[in-house]
């Protein structure tokens, strides 16, 4: 397997997520409390690895990112103190941004329509977001359709939509997309390499 | 009576109705008065803060602004540890001064902190004590063995949840003690279930939930007390996909702390919902 080497990869990721990778050694003790360790491609600390070096095809391309459940272990035993579920969120948000969501992750998604959903009523819409992830992702059709009807025949899932102050939803989403977005934007154009100057004589810049 | 803002979250207004009903059975017994946030929002859960950290700070930020100024409460309860967890990582982020001028910007008003949280254990454990608690117990368990789980957001990162013992927590276990319940010591207290991953990578999920519901068992359970709907739906109904590969499992309940508590204090049936388990509750909680 080849690799590509983008020497900002752990800038970018200490920039969005504030968490700096170079302070991993590597202990491990992250994958070893790693519920989905085994069930990925790579493991917490392997990530961990690829973000110090730069291996973008390593960690933001991994399976890993998109199984993280969550569930904060590997930050609450890191030695280090590293946020290391954060570093996982972030790796997500820069293969969105980047167009490079593997096809294989599922759960990418499943947090797509999450967002869009909540963003779109105040509140969840569990049936429109299943409804949408089943269209969406065809191999998802059958997929626990008799539990489905399970649930709704026990009252457990509501065929409409319940909803919170939308407007106030629908503010604070554009504000906080547009922030982030022209922070983004002011970082991604400090990672830029410094062009050369037309003229460079001898003893010019470096 | 004490009075405290209610956030329910979108759960309990879905898959998690009987944890609403529950929950709120067990505080008007209990002498707690709830007040629901006006026109509450989504917290944002995992796809907000695996998409746009700003907003996942600032949705709690705006409930709890609402407690704060609105309701002139200090205390709000969250019984979903998914929310919970949110809020707290809320309260936690906005003692950074940008953070806390970004989501001003956001919620259109300052949030600086100040409202606490309590989730499912807490409410019973520190609001309304356990001494209190006891003291209105009508129909104690008699031994009734329960494993306490406690899954992944009621206690971790613990610098967000402030949880005193995030490896091994014992308030759950002593709320069921104080119900006559004798909680068992286990190994997948604190393990994660899978959470929303049973949406879209269910093989995982069936592993992770044949593991920690297995060793509860193991320990001499005879149930499962959890505070959190995702832990309680996936718990419940993957144990159904457990059984199709292995024909010889034997199920265990996955029993709400309110139902528990709600039992024993004598809510009614109706608000407990032990109608709405995929593995029958009534043998335990008859």
């Amino acid at each position: 397997m080849t690799t590509t080497i983008d020497a900002t990869l752990a800038r970018r990721v200490n920039r969005g997520s504030g968490e700096n990778a170079y302070k991993c050694y590597q202990c491990k003790k992250c994958s070893t409390g790693c519920p989905v360790a085994g069930f990925g491609d790579f493991h917490p600390a392997q990530v961990m690895r690829a973000v110090q070096i730069g291996a973008v095809d390593a960690a933001v391309d991994s399976r890993f990112i998109w199984l993280c459940t969550g569930c904060e272990t590997c930050t609450t035993r890191c030695p280090q103190g590293i946020d290391i579920a954060a570093i996982m969120d972030e790796l997500r948000m820069i293969a969105r941004e980047e167009g490079r969501v593997r096809s294989d992750v599922p759960f990418a998604n499943i947090l797509k329509l999450n967002y869009d959903s909540f963003r779109r009523w105040g509140r969840l819409y569990e049936v429109e977001l299943l409804a949408l992830d089943k269209i969406t992702r065809p191999s998802s059709f059958t997929d626990d359709v008799a539990m489905g009807i399970r649930m709704f025949l026990k009252g457990k899932i509501n065929p409409l939509p319940t909803m919170g102050d939308r407007s106030q939803m629908k503010r604070m989403a554009q504000v906080a997309e547009r922030i982030t977005r022209d922070k983004r934007a002011i970082g991604r154009a400090m990672d830029l390499p410094a062009k050369a100057p037309a003229q460079s004589g001898p003893g010019g810049v470096a | 009576m004490s009075r405290v803002a209610y956030y329910p979250g979108c759960s309990l207004h879905g898959t998690a109705k009987e944890l609403d009903s529950s929950f709120l059975g067990t505080a008007k017994a209990l002498g707690v008065d709830l007040v629901e946030i006006p026109g509450w929002e989504c917290c944002g859960n995992t796809a907000a803060h695996a998409t746009n950290r700003l907003l996942a700070t600032a949705l709690p930020a705006n409930e709890m602004a609402k407690v704060k100024d609105d309701l002139g409460l200090e205390r709000v309860a969250v019984p979903c540890a998914a929310c919970f967890a949110r809020f707290m990582a809320t309260n936690h982020d906005v003692e950074d001064d940008d953070t806390a001028h970004d989501v001003a910007q956001v919620v259109g008003r300052r949030y600086t902190g100040g409202v606490g949280v309590l989730n499912l254990v807490d409410f019973y454990h520190d609001e309304v004590g356990l001494d209190t608690l006891k003291a209105k117990v009508k129909r104690p368990y008699a031994g009734l063995k329960v494993a306490a789980y406690y899954g992944c957001l009621l206690t971790r990162p613990p610098k967000v949840t402030l949880a005193e013992d995030p490896e091994y927590p014992t308030h759950m276990d002593d709320v069921l003690e104080t119900l006559g319940c004798e909680p068992v010591q286990w190994t997948f207290k604190t393990d994660c279930c899978g959470a929303s991953l049973a949406l879209c990578e269910q093989a995982v999920v069936v592993e992770l939930v044949r593991k920690i519901v297995a060793n509860a068992r193991a320990c001499g359970a005879q149930a499962i007390a959890c505070a959190c709907p995702l832990c309680q739906v996936n718990l419940d109904t993957r144990q159904g996909d457990i059984k199709k590969a292995d024909p010889t499992w034997v199920d265990v309940p996955i029993v709400y702390l309110s139902q528990f508590v709600g039992r024993a204090i004598g809510v009614g049936d109706g608000e407990l919902g032990l109608k709405k388990h995929m593995v029958p509750v009534e043998a335990v909680l008859a």
